[in-house]
This record gives structure tokens, C-alpha cells and sequence, in this order.
């Protein structure tokens, strides 16, 4: 009887699943792309010309030996190439200069970079893992649970991340020796910087489990365990993943800052704000001691900045702006 | 398609005061222009109003807010809007706000979110007052007060000093319409302005909208998908479908003598109280006016029969037995408990469908939630299909989960979103180790052989399913274990009117088939109609009133269950027109 | 409300009390006080370690040894008993000796900062928000983006290199040339054409005029020897401020409003009037006099609003006290302008005022307007780096509040009563767009007292961060301690004042 108002279309074809219109919306972001390739990009380069372990890499010089200075350190590297009236394109002996005592800028800002990428990668895994558990269970489980664990919270974000990360770098230097310097500092900073994180998902959760198919999972006889992992979690994930690279940006941001302060990766390890820190009073003499790590500091925050707006816009596609092909003068 | 219809009725000889002429409305969507609605033309005179009707998605909304020109940056207008004579497209903005407020005034449908939280009423009258007419502000309070005091709020004086949080919804949409007409707008439109209430407010506020017009003599456009509404209060009708108008004419005429297929298919999709589908469908038709009648007649009831007698004694097989049972809320330190049900008893014997009907906030869905284990309850004892669970720990609900399924009312949130369909619908089948592999796949297609919905919808996921759809899908997981109790909880109080009734007669040919017992919810009696048994009502966490179908209708005894059925808007013009007098005669009765 | 506040001290004191306990135990573990001692050929050795040891009650282990150190920190909650016990340091000095200078430059810095970025972050944003999908907008997003990517200190040590030393240098000089002139009028254009948006035409008008009206202001500059004797002069003092009682009534009361008008020039008369008459009072004054005038002017912008209002006195009244104040404010700004020379010229300053260490020159002495300049000079630097690390956080947060709350009904709602776009987005969208801003000044407030730590480093400000930091690096723990428990009763205080805003601002929350 009232079936010819059943206007829905019945198209037969297979199905998109969410992942794969967010992977889409993704690349549509070209900035977010770019950013992904620059990343890997300084990645392989740092671990590759430093070495792993006991591999050298295959830069031939390291970062802590002594070199004899030339043309008073400045770098060698040269990018213009002949047809444009430059020296050519290639590296010479100091691409990025040396400092005063001769030591390779570019050997140490690489091994610099991999200090706070290990950091990065280490708090980034760290503290979205317990971020979202603590998270998760308590939103999920609300009242006395969520009420404890949120103090708890509470507790540890009322510390400034950073007198946290002074703290934790200077009890990471005393403990550094046995394990590697910038591992264990990433492990101890990944211990207290969870906080935000578990706050997002906690709050996610809380409006999550009210959905309609969390009771419907209920009703069919799913643990909680099922229902946190299989069912709200995976509706969660974009909040996670946002959140996590955000803190990610954090990290090397903060790893930078306590090197600066003198504190977590220390000599003769290298880190990058240390390499600030020390560089700063010859700035009128030196200046690419200076500019060398911040360039790369900078672009690896701003990448992974928008690595996470990529992200943002791919798992919530609301505030996309539109753009009409052509706007055509309206006849009044 | 039919592109000039005008609802100009020749005998009025007056300009009319608003005239569309072939509007339409485009949006930008991705890098394209989708349009909303297209070669729209129609008119409206003073002290008429003119309903424009249609689905979801059907650009009624669109064209309204093009008179104000107050839609998104990404859209643009075509045609020509006239007021009062005067060509409004392509007015400058300074213009243009001249009309808005004064000349034209708008109603929204959710009267929380259309007044600003951080003023009072007052305040947001009155600026709307002196932006116009430049009133002193003394002389704009008096004035606010005045406006207040007649949109029949009961204390305008306290009215006025509060913020929109404070006021209910019928309150608040009462403010909204004070702060409308505070300008003497020769147009008002009003954009599905009951939508969000309560059927008996909505009652109250339309009778307001009545009264007003009376008193205003403005123009009135009603924008609206409730044929109800429609027949309460339009004079003419323009029925719009995917942005074009389908047909037009005086609200007699396309009540009586629908031409367009469409407009008849929607006329026959509204449930009408007592008659389940439609005026063809004359079966058990029980004429709820005659009831009404008697119950006038006999004036009011301090007590019946029925409303104090218990629920007959459920069976001990019966699917469904709750005795005095009672859900408390929120007990925090201070804040004292808010007990949403309280001391409700019913029982459902296999096979039998209940209505539970009530209003927003009335306990009815926690009912539901607590009959499949989902809500502990305080007190009393509750009985599911021959379990008691009445103080149960998960473990022994787990038990329970496969003799119980429930259909939920949003179908945007009823469907994990990470899920495809068929794993949706397996889920149960798998967690209750009743199939695994192709035999879930088996499972899988056959319940949604039995929904009606292609098999090749298994592997798709809910972002890619119309609302009705999706509901379907619900109900077949609901559906996947056999259970001998199903509560569906307003299953289509999100779909349009169209999509409900397809809906409902699956669910009823479903039930018809498998034969489960049915917890039907539902604020809308004219829908528990069509579904029930039996009729359970319920009033501020209190059942007021139960009975079978035909009892329930033809006897209504309790007070509240009077005005429920009072207030329910016919969808025929002249039996709202009676209806609406016998409303008014049982609140007279009820005050006296 | 008095109930909820007691609430809100209760809780931030538990709060307070187990944070204490984790950093106290980070402390202990982060380092052994002795170690140094240990390493050193002092013959007292033994002894200097068990007096060392003593002092700092190293004996106990840390958990129980934090009673301790709390029954002492206990005492300072005893009103006028000026029993304070934070312990000691390393050198055996109380702590509590230790704060009071610290914490004032950590006041000033932090305070300073924070006004600043909410005021710019409030405007670029809501400018943003309001052009949203604009060139000016896609600026603001790429800035907001390259500030969250910076490090603090990098910024600072480039402030430091270029902005301080560069216009050290270019007071040698102080003359623009003519290309930095073009220059700098076409970026003022630019910005301001951006700004404004609208129609092509509009834009083009725009950007003439403000590109002009740059090139004429630097001119005059360069004429007048401007930045070498600066000054604003009674001519620019009147344009000024009457410029100011125009701009406060169109946003507040809209130019319609003849009364709101007739308030804030009067209020802008009585500054041009206030110019000639107060200099003399001006030249001995103290803070004490200075205090009263704001207040005088606070009660004359009231008054004159009161008197002229008719019927909308708050409006009034509100506008004549904005006025006033900040074209008062001119006068002061004027009148530190003219010591400006005196101060350049000081042997302590040399002709490079701006500063890159410290908060104040040690050997400089003068009235307050000297004094106030040399604070000025200091604390410039640090409070921009400062600003910018969490300006950042606020654009990006009114932007989107913002964005949000235009797209909410109410505001179809004032748009279809006929309110003009002023209204619309002043009174209606602003006030909701506030709300949620008040709990990111809460949190914000923690980063910048992180960030002060950095700033602090960088510029050799002797306050909290820095006495931080150097009691860390010592291994010296009570300072530590102490310096947690003054910055989270200033983060917690913060707090309070940002949840009793909210509480102003939100009816729904105030009215329960």
C-alpha cells in the first residue's frame, strides 16, 4: 500500500568501511602528505647517516670526533646548481659547518635528530597507550573508577609538563649508563604526559557508550572487554590518533626545551636544543650553529603539526569548506 | 512538473502579502550546486495561513529562510520574493533588516536553541522592540510584559527576568512567539514550530497560533511535515517533494480529493488514532471523538476501575511481568534522587503486543531499557521471559540476552558505524555461539531476506543506508536469536512519515509471523494504535492507565489519557475542527 | 556560591597535597644533594656531608622525610605568625628568603603575558573567525600552526638577536629609509585590506588609505626625530583619543546611539583638557598619585555616562569608563614618551634602551617615569616570547568558538529579529563565544609558567623558573619544592578566578 513511498535507493554494490573514506579524505590533504614524506624523509636520513647500534652509518665522519677546522667551520654545502650560476649542487667535507672545536654540524644535528625522534616515537607510543586505557576505563566504567582515576589525573597535570620533563630529565641522567640516554627519557616522559590524552578519550567515551549500538551490543551479550575494543574504541580512534600526534609534537618540542635547559640527553650525547643552548653566544660569528637545528626542529613539528590537521579533517569531515567550481553571477 | 500554482483564492480581491515567483534555492555541495528547491511559486494574504508541506530533504525549510535571506554563504536564490508588493531579493542589507523582525518574523523549531542562553526573555523582546520602533526602554518593558502576557505565559513578570534554561519547552516556544510578533510582522513564518513539544503542548501552542492569527490578521507560513498540524491550522496547503510543489490548494480540497499520487500516498501513511492505517483501513475502527464525548459527559473521574486496579496477574508463563517496580536517578550528596518510574506494573503474555505511551520525560523508555536488563531497578520485581532479574549480576543478564532483543529509536546511533551490516546483524548470533562462518553468512542473509533489504547490503556499512534502512537493519538484529520479548523503543520516531509506515508494517507482519511478545514505546499514540494489543499509559513515571486497545480508546477513563487523545491533531480539517472544541471542553472540565 | 568556592579551595588543597607528595619524590630521586660534597678533596669532608646532611634531614627516607619538609610548609597557612618553614638550601639560607624577589618578576612576566595573548588572541581570532575562508584567515591558521611548531627559546634568542640588538642599533641611527618606508606601508595595506575583506573596491580603498596613512605617520617620524624624542603631542593626543571614543561606541552602542556618542567624546574632551592641565602633577608624581587619577578617571567616565544616558545609562556608563581609561591611558603612555631622551641618555643605559638580560639596570636610579621605562625595556622581550607561546592556543580556540557559536540558532534567531551585524556578533555571538575561553585560561595558565622557566633562562631574569632551574642543576631540593608549591597555588588561584568567570558568564551555571 505505501510502498511507492519508499524513496530509498537499493544500488547494489560493495561497501566503502569507514577506514577507507577517512585513508581517502587523508590524501586528499595534500599538505598532510607532503608532511608525511618530510618526516620519513629526515628520519631515514638521521638513522641512516648516524647508524644504528654498533652499524655506522654511512656518513663518514661521526658526531663526537674531532675534526681540523675549515674556512672557520663554515658549512660547505652547496644547492645552486652551475646552470644558475651557483657552485653546483654537492656536500664537501662539513655540509652543515663545524663548531668551534671542529666537531661535524651535520653528523651532530643528525644524531641530534634522532635523539628527539626516539623520544618522539617512544612518548608518542608511551603515553597514547596509557592515555587510553586510563582513558577508556574510565570513561567506560564511570563513578567510583572514573572518580579515582580522574583525580589521579588531576594530580599529575597540576605539575607544568615541563618542571615534570626538568625532573624526569635530570633523574634520567642519573639513571642513563645502563640504558640508552634518550630511551629511558622518553620512557619516564611518556609516563606523565598521558594526561591530556586520557581526558580526551575519557570524555569520548562518555558520550560514546550512550550510543544506541553500545546498548546493542550490550543486549546481544558482549563483554565489556568486547564492547570497549570492538565497539567503542575503534569509534574513538580518530580522537586517539589526533591527540596522539599532537602530543608527538609535544614531545620533540619538549625534548628540545630540557635539552636547552641542560637537562635529559646529556654529553656527549647531542640534542638538538642543547646544540641551541651552547651556539646561542656565537650567533653574531656562527649563525648556522643556530639555524641548522631549529630548521629542523621546526619543520619536524610543523609536519607533524599537520600531519594531525591532515588527520583532524579525514576523521571529522565537518568543517570542510567548500569550493564551488565556478561562482556564477546570480541574475537578481 | 506542475510549476504555476497559485493558491490565490479569487473572492479576496487584496494584494497578497507575500508572493514567490519561481524561487529557487541552490546549495553548494563539494564543487557543485545541488538544488534545494526549484520553481517554487505561491502566495499568501493577510490572515491567511498557508502550509507548506513535504518530508525530510523536501527544500521546504530552504525557500522560508530565502524571504529572510538568511541562508549558509554557500547557497544562492533565484526567482522573485515579493512583500507586500515590494521585491525583497536584491535588497541591501541594511534593507533587508529592516523587514526581518518587523515587517517579516520567524519561529524555530527548537525553541532551547533558537533563544540566546545568556539573555533573559526580557531582554531579548525588548531588544528586538527598540531595534524597530526606537522605544524608550521603560516603554518597551511595559510593552514585553504585554506581549508575554499574551502568549498566555502564566507568570509574565517572572517570565521576563528569565533566561531561556529556566522556562520549558512550550514556555520557551511561547517567548519565541512573543518576541515574533512584538513587531506587528504583516508575515510570520513559522518553521515547524511543534515539532520538539510534547503532543499536548504542541496542542496548547498551536491554539495559541490560532488565537493570534485571529487577533493579528498577519500572514501566516507554516512550515511543517505533520499533517495533523496541518489539518489543525492551515487554510491552504502547498505539498512539496524534492524540492518541487507537487500540489496545491485549499486544505478542504487536499484532505478530501488528493490529485497528485504523492500527496495521496502521504495522506494514507498518517497514522490516524482509532483507524490504524489510513480511512481505507476501516477495520476495528473505534471513533475516538464518541469517546471523548462520553468522557465529557461524564465529567471528570475521581477514580475508575481501571486506573487503580493493578495489571491483571500476569501468567507465570508470561513474557513480561513487572510488579511495583521503580528506577531512581542521579542520587548524588545533595541532589536528591529523581525517581523516573515509579511503582509501575505490567505484564505481556507471549505472543501479545503492549503499547506504552507517554510523553517526553513520562519514564517510558527506561521502562523498555529495564525490561531487556540494560537498567538496574531500585525496587520491586521484574520477571523476563520466566527469569527474575530483579537484582541480577551480568552474569546471570547474559542468560537473558538471547531470549530479549530491542530496536532503538535513533537509527543514526543504533548502528556502530565501524561495523558492517552483516556483522551487525551476526553479532548476537556469534556471541551466543549460535553460528560461526557460512553458517553466520546463512544466518545473515536470512534475516535480511526477512527485512526486506538485499543481501548484497551485508557488506556494506550504515553511512551508506537511508534512515529507514538502517531501522530495518535494527530490527533484524534485534531479531536474530528468536527472542520470545522484543521491546522497541519509538523505533520510528526519526523517520519521515512515509519510511514509518513501511516500518511498521514490517514489524507488525514480523510479529504476526514469529509470534514474540512486544514492548511497543511510543509517544504517539496514533502509532501504538496501529501496533497494539494492549495500551499501557504512562504519566510522570506512573502508569495511569492500562487497558486492551479497544478500551483504552473507547473508554478512556483517566484524565491524563483524555487530554493525551484530545490533543493528538486529526489529520482532516473538519473532524481537527471538533476535535479541537472537545479539547477545550475536557480542559475546561478538568479546571472546574 | 560561597559553597562552591570552599568546594573548589578544598578540592585544589587534596590536589595540592598529592601533588606535593609525587614532585617531593621526583626531587629526592632526581639527584643526591651529597654527591658533590662526596666527589671533593675537602678535608671536612666527612663533616661537611653529615652538616649537610643534618641541615637537610637526609638520614630519613624521602616518603617520611616529605611530613617533614609538610609539617613546616604547614605553618605558613598560620596568618601573621610569619612562621613560614620551606626549609633550607644547600647554603643553608631559609627558602623562604629566597622567593619574594623571584616571584614578583614571575608576577609581572606571567601577568603581563597572559593579558596580552588574551587580548590579541581574542581579536585576531574573532577577526578570523569573521573572515573565515580568507586570505587573512589562511594566514592566521599557517602563523597559529608555525607558533605551535616553535620552540620557545628558539624564539626568544631570535627576538633577542634581532629584535633587541637590531633596534639598539637602529637608535644609533633612528631614520627609516625610503624603501622600508613603501615597504612597510604596503604590508600595513595589505593587512589591513585583508582584514576589512568585503567587495574588490572596498579593499582597494582600504589598502590606499591605511598604505598612506603609514608612509605619512613614518615620515613624520623620521622629520621629527621621532624615536630618539618621542611623544604623542596634543594634536596626535586629540586624534587619538576622540579616534578611541568613536571606535568604543561603534562596537559597543552602535553610532546610531547619540547619547553613547555624546558620552565618550565628552570623555575624550576631558583627556585633551587632562593633557594641559596634569603635566605638572605628572612630573612628581608617585605610584600613589598616579593610582588615584585611574580611579578618578574610572569615576568621571562613570559619572559623565550616568548624566548623559537617559535610558540606557549601563550602556552609557560602560563607554564613558572605557573611554576614559584608555584615552587617560594616553596621557601616561605620553608622558613615559617624554623621558624617553632622559632615559636613552642615561650612563647606565648607553643609548641601548632595549634590554636582553635581567629585569631592571642595577646602577639606575630616577622618578617613576624613568623607572617605569627601564621596566618596560626589560621586560619587553620576555613578555612578547612569552605571549606568543600560548597566543597560539587562544586564536586558534576563539576561531573556532566562534565559528561554532555563528552557526548556532540564536544567532539565525538575532539575524531574523532585524539586528544589525554589530549586534549580531558583538552582543550575541561574542558573550557565548567567552564562555568556553574561560576554561582555556585555566589550563593555559600552567604552560606559561612553564614557559616562564625557559623565558627566564633566556633572558637572565632572576625569578621562580630560573631559581628553579639552578636548584635543580645543584641538586638542591627544598627551592624545587618550594617553587612548585608558590606556582600551583598561582595556577590553582587562576583557576578559581577562570571557573568564577565562567560562572558570570554562563546564566545556566549561575542560576541553579
Amino acid at each position: 500500500m505505501t510502498q511507492v513511498l519508499e524513496t530509498e535507493k537499493k544500488t547494489e554494490q560493495v561497501g566503502h568501511s569507514q577506514a577507507r573514506l577517512i585513508f581517502g579524505r587523508f590524501v586528499e590533504h595534500k599538505i598532510a602528505l607532503v608532511s608525511i614524506l618530510i618526516v620519513a624523509f629526515i628520519t631515514v636520513l638521521s638513522w641512516s647517516v648516524v647508524g644504528v647500534g654498533s652499524i655506522p652509518g654511512w656518513w663518514h665522519l661521526t658526531y663526537n670526533q674531532l675534526n681540523p677546522l675549515i674556512d672557520g667551520g663554515r658549512p660547505t654545502m652547496s644547492v645552486v646548481p652551475q646552470w644558475l650560476g651557483g657552485e653546483g649542487v654537492f656536500l664537501g667535507e662539513h655540509p652543515f659547518g663545524q663548531d668551534r672545536i671542529g666537531k661535524d654540524y651535520f653528523a651532530m644535528t643528525m644524531r641530534g635528530i634522532q635523539n628527539s625522534l626516539t623520544v618522539m616515537f617512544i612518548v608518542g607510543i608511551l603515553a597514547t597507550v596509557i592515555g587510553t586505557v586510563i582513558g577508556a576505563v574510565a570513561g567506560y566504567y564511570r563513578g567510583v573508577i572514573d572518580a579515582i582515576l580522574m583525580r589521579f589525573t588531576d594530580l599529575i597535570i597540576i605539575i607544568p609538563v615541563i618542571v615534570i620533563g626538568a625532573l624526569v630529565g635530570s633523574i634520567a641522567s642519573t639513571l642513563g649508563g645502563a640504558i640508552d640516554g634518550p630511551v629511558i627519557l622518553g620512557i619516564l616522559l611518556g609516563l606523565f604526559t598521558w594526561t591530556t590524552l586520557a581526558r580526551l578519550v575519557r570524555g569520548e567515551f562518555f558520550t560514546l557508550r550512550e550510543r544506541e549500538f553500545v546498548e546493542a551490543a550490550r543486549v546481544a551479550g558482549a563483554s565489556d572487554a568486547r564492547i570497549i575494543f570492538k565497539h567503542i574504541l575503534p569509534n574513538a580512534i580518530g580522537v586517539v590518533i589526533v591527540a596522539a600526534t599532537l602530543l608527538m609534537a609535544g614531545a620533540i618540542l619538549l625534548e628540545v626545551a630540557l635539552g636547552f635547559l641542560g637537562l635529559g640527553v646529556r654529553p656527549p650525547d647531542v640534542s638538538l636544543g642543547r646544540l641551541i643552548s651552547e651556539n646561542q653566544s656565537s650567533f653574531a660569528h656562527r649563525p648556522w650553529l643556530f639555524w641548522w637545528p631549529g630548521l629542523f626542529i621546526i619543520t619536524l613539528a610543523l609536519c607533524i603539526n599537520f600531519i594531525g590537521d591532515g588527520l583532524r579533517d579525514a576523521f571529522d569531515p565537518r568543517q570542510r569548506r567548500f569550493r564551488p567550481r565556478r561562482q556564477k553571477k546570480v541574475l537578481k | 512538473m506542475t510549476t504555476h500554482i497559485s493558491v490565490t483564492a479569487p473572492e479576496h480581491g487584496t494584494a497578497p502579502v507575500l508572493e514567490m515567483i519561481k524561487v529557487g534555492v541552490e546549495f553548494g555541495v563539494g564543487r557543485d550546486w545541488v538544488p534545494a528547491a526549484k520553481n517554487l511559486s505561491y502566495s499568501i494574504r493577510r490572515g491567511q495561513i498557508l502550509a507548506v508541506v513535504g518530508e525530510s530533504g523536501s527544500g521546504k525549510s530552504a525557500s522560508s529562510m530565502a524571504i529572510l535571506d538568511l541562508l549558509p554563504r554557500n547557497s544562492r536564490v533565484t526567482g522573485s520574493i515579493k512583500l507586500d508588493g515590494e521585491e525583497l531579493r536584491g535588497l541591501t542589507s541594511g534593507h533587508m533588516r529592516q523587514v526581518r523582525g518587523a515587517k517579516v518574523a520567524a519561529i524555530f523549531q527548537e525553541p532551547m536553541t533558537a533563544l540566546n542562553p545568556v539573555f533573559t526573555i526580557g531582554f531579548q523582546i525588548v531588544e528586538t522592540l527598540r531595534v524597530h520602533t526606537g522605544m524608550r526602554p521603560i516603554d518597551a518593558r511595559v510593552r514585553a510584559i504585554e506581549l508575554l502576557t499574551m502568549v498566555e505565559l502564566p507568570d509574565p513578570e517572572k517570565a521576563y527576568n528569565s533566561y531561556p534554561h529556566q522556562l520549558s519547552g512550550g514556555q520557551r516556544q511561547r517567548a519565541m512567539i512573543a518576541q515574533a510578533l512584538s513587531c506587528d510582522p504583516m508575515l510570520l513564518i513559522a518553521d515547524e514550530p511543534t515539532t520538539a513539544l510534547d503532543v499536548t503542548v504542541q496542542a496548547e501552542i498551536l491554539e495559541l497560533l490560532r488565537d493570534l492569527r485571529d487577533k493579528l490578521n498577519s500572514a501566516v507560513l507554516l512550515i511543517t511535515h505533520d499533517m495533523g498540524v496541518v489539518a489543525d491550522l492551515a487554510d491552504d496547503i502547498v505539498v512539496m517533494k524534492d524540492g518541487e510543489i507537487v500540489e496545491a490548494g485549499e486544505v478542504h480540497q487536499i484532505f478530501s480529493a488528493p490529485k497528485h499520487p504523492y500527496t495521496r500516498a502521504l495522506l494514507a501513511a498518517v497514522p490516524r488514532l482509532g483507524f490504524g492505517f489510513g480511512p481505507d483501513d476501516a477495520t476495528g475502527a473505534i471513533d475516538v471523538s464518541a469517546a471523548l464525548m462520553e468522557a465529557l459527559e461524564q465529567g471528570p473521574v475521581t477514580t475508575t476501575d481501571r486506573t487503580t486496579r493493578a495489571d491483571r496477574p500476569g501468567s507465570p508463563d508470561a513474557a513480561l511481568r513487572m510488579d511495583d517496580i521503580s528506577v531512581e536517578f542521579g542520587q548524588r550528596r545533595k541532589i536528591k534522587a529523581f525517581k523516573a518510574v515509579d511503582r509501575v506494573s505490567l505484564s505481556i503474555s507471549p505472543g501479545e503486543v503492549l503499547g506504552l505511551v507517554g510523553e517526553s520525560g513520562s519514564g517510558k523508555t527506561t521502562v523498555g531499557r529495564a525490561a531487556v536488563g540494560l537498567q538496574p531497578i531500585s525496587e520491586g520485581s521484574l520477571i523476563v521471559t520466566g527469569r527474575d532479574i530483579s537484582h541480577a549480576s551480568s552474569k546471570d543478564l547474559r542468560g537473558l540476552r538471547r531470549r530479549v532483543g530491542i530496536v532503538f529509536q535513533d537509527p543514526s546511533s543504533s548502528l556502530n558505524p565501524r561495523l558492517s551490516i552483516g556483522d551487525s546483524i551476526g553479532e548476537p548470533l556469534k556471541l551466543a555461539g549460535e553460528a560461526r562462518g557460512k553458517a553466520l553468512g546463512l544466518r545473515v542473509e536470512e534475516l535480511l531476506d526477512s527485512v526486506q533489504l538485499p543481501r548484497s547490503y551485508r557488506n556494506r556499512y550504515p553511512h551508506e543506508l537511508s534512515g529507514g534502512q538502517k531501522q530495518r537493519v535494527g530490527i533484524a538484529r534485534a531479531l536474530s536469536l528468536s527472542p520470545l520479548l522484543l521491546v522497541a523503543d519509538e523505533p520510528t520516531s526519526a523517520l519521515d512519515v512515509s519510511v514509518q509506515a513501511t516500518v511498521l508494517t514490517l514489524l507488525k507482519e514480523l510479529q504476526e509471523r514469529m509470534k514474540f511478545a512486544c514492548l511497543f514505546i511510543s509517544h504517539d499514540l496514533a502509532v501504538i494504535d496501529i501496533m497494539a494489543d494492549r495500551i499501557a499509559v504512562m504519566h510522570k513515571g506512573r502508569i495511569v492507565e492500562t487497558g486492551s486497545r479497544d478500551d483504552v480508546l473507547r473508554a478512556p477513563a483517566n484524565p491524563y489519557t483524555q487530554r493525551l487523545i484530545a490533543a493528538i491533531p486529526v489529520p482532516d480539517p473538519d473532524a481537527q475542527r471538533d476535535r479541537r472544541q472537545l479539547r477545550l471542553a475536557l480542559m475546561r472540565t478538568a479546571v472546574d | 556560591m560561597l559553597s562552591f568556592i570552599v568546594r573548589r579551595v578544598f578540592v585544589s588543597a587534596l590536589l595540592l597535597l598529592g601533588a606535593s607528595f609525587i614532585m617531593y619524590i621526583l626531587t629526592a630521586l632526581s639527584g643526591d644533594p651529597l654527591e658533590e660534597l662526596r666527589g671533593s678533596r675537602d678535608p671536612n669532608r666527612d663533616l661537611l656531608i653529615q652538616l649537610r646532611s643534618d641541615q637537610l634531614n637526609l638520614d630519613v627516607p624521602a616518603p617520611l622525610r616529605y611530613f617533614g619538609w609538610l609539617a613546616g610548609a604547614a605553618k605558613c597557612l598560620i596568618p601573621m605568625a610569619n612562621s613560614c618553614d620551606l626549609g633550607v638550601n644547600i647554603l643553608n639560607q631559609p627558602v623562604t628568603d629566597l622567593i619574594p624577589m623571584a616571584l614578583d618578576s614571575t608576577i609581572q612576566l606571567i601577568t603581563g603575558a597572559t593579558l596580552l595573548a588574551i587580548v590579541v588572541g581574542i581579536t585576531i581570532g574573532i577577526v578570523s573567525a569573521l573572515r573565515h575562508n580568507t586570505g587573512f584567515d589562511y594566514s592566521v591558521t599557517f602563523i597559529i600552526f608555525l607558533l605551535f611548531s616553535m620552540p620557545a627559546f628558539w624564539i626568544a634568542v631570535l627576538l633577542k638577536e634581532f629584535l633587541a640588538i637590531g633596534f639598539n642599533d637602529f637608535l644609533a641611527q633612528p631614520v627609516i629609509s625610503l624603501p622600508a618606508i613603501l615597504g612597510i606601508a604596503v604590508v600595513a595595506g595589505i593587512i589591513w585590506q585583508a582584514m576589512v575583506a568585503g567587495p574588490r573596491r572596498r579593499r582597494v580603498i582600504v589598502f590606499v588609505i591605511s598604505g598612506l596613512a603609514t608612509t605619512a605617520l613614518l615620515v613624520f617620524f623620521n622629520l621629527s626625530d621621532w624615536f630618539r624624542n618621542p611623544g604623542l603631542g596634543a594634536v596626535m593626543i586629540a586624534v587619538s583619543a576622540f579616534g578611541i571614543a568613536v571606535l568604543v561606541t561603534g562596537l559597543i552602542a552602535g553610532f546610531k546611539d547619540r547619547r553613547a556618542m555624546t558620552t565618550a567624546l565628552i570623555n575624550a574632551g576631558l583627556a585633551v583638557i587632562a593633557y594641559f592641565t596634569l603635566q605638572n602633577l605628572f612630573d612628581m608624581s608617585s605610584w600613589a598619585t598616579i593610582s588615584i587619577l585611574v580611579v578618578a578617571t574610572l569615576v568621571v567616565g562613570l559619572a559623565s555616562g550616568w548624566l548623559v544616558g537617559g535610558d540606557d545609562r549601563a550602556v552609557s556608563m560602560r563607554i564613558g569608563a572605557i573611554t576614559a581609561v584608555l584615552s587617560g591611558g594616553l596621557l601616561l603612555i605620553d608622558r613615559f614618551m617624554q623621558s624617553w631622551a632622559l632615559y636613552t641618555a642615561d650612563r647606565a643605559i648607553g643609548g641601548r634602551p632595549i634590554a636582553t638580560v635581567g629585569s631592571s639596570t642595577p646602577t639606575l636610579d630616577g622618578d617613576i617615569w624613568i623607572m617605569g621605562i627601564d621596566t618596560f625595556t626589560h621586560f619587553l622581550l620576555p613578555t612578547i616570547s612569552l605571549t606568543l607561546i600560548s597566543l597560539a592556543g587562544y586564536t586558534r580556540y576563539v576561531r573556532s568558538g566562534m565559528l561554532d557559536v555563528l552557526d548556532q540558532d540564536y544567532i539565525r534567531t538575532a539575524r531574523a529579529k532585524g539586528l544589525d551585524e554589530r549586534t549580531v556578533i558583538v552582543r550575541h555571538a561574542f558573550r557565548n563565544a567567552l564562555i568556553p575561553l574561560a576554561t582555556l585560561v585555566a589550563a593555559d595558565i600552567g604552560a606559561i609558567i612553564g614557559g616562564a622557566i625557559i623565558t627566564e633562562q633566556v633572558f637572565a631574569i632572576s625569578g621562580m623558573g630560573q631559581l628553579f632551574i639552578r636548584s635543580l642543576s645543584n641538586v638542591d631540593p627544598n627551592p624545587v619544592m618550594a617553587y612548585f608549591v608558590v606556582v600551583s597555588i598561582v595556577a590553582l588561584i587562576a583557576n578559581l578566578i577562570a571557573d568564577l568567570s565562567y560562572a558570570a558568564l554562563d546564566p545556566r551555571v549561575r542560576t541553579h
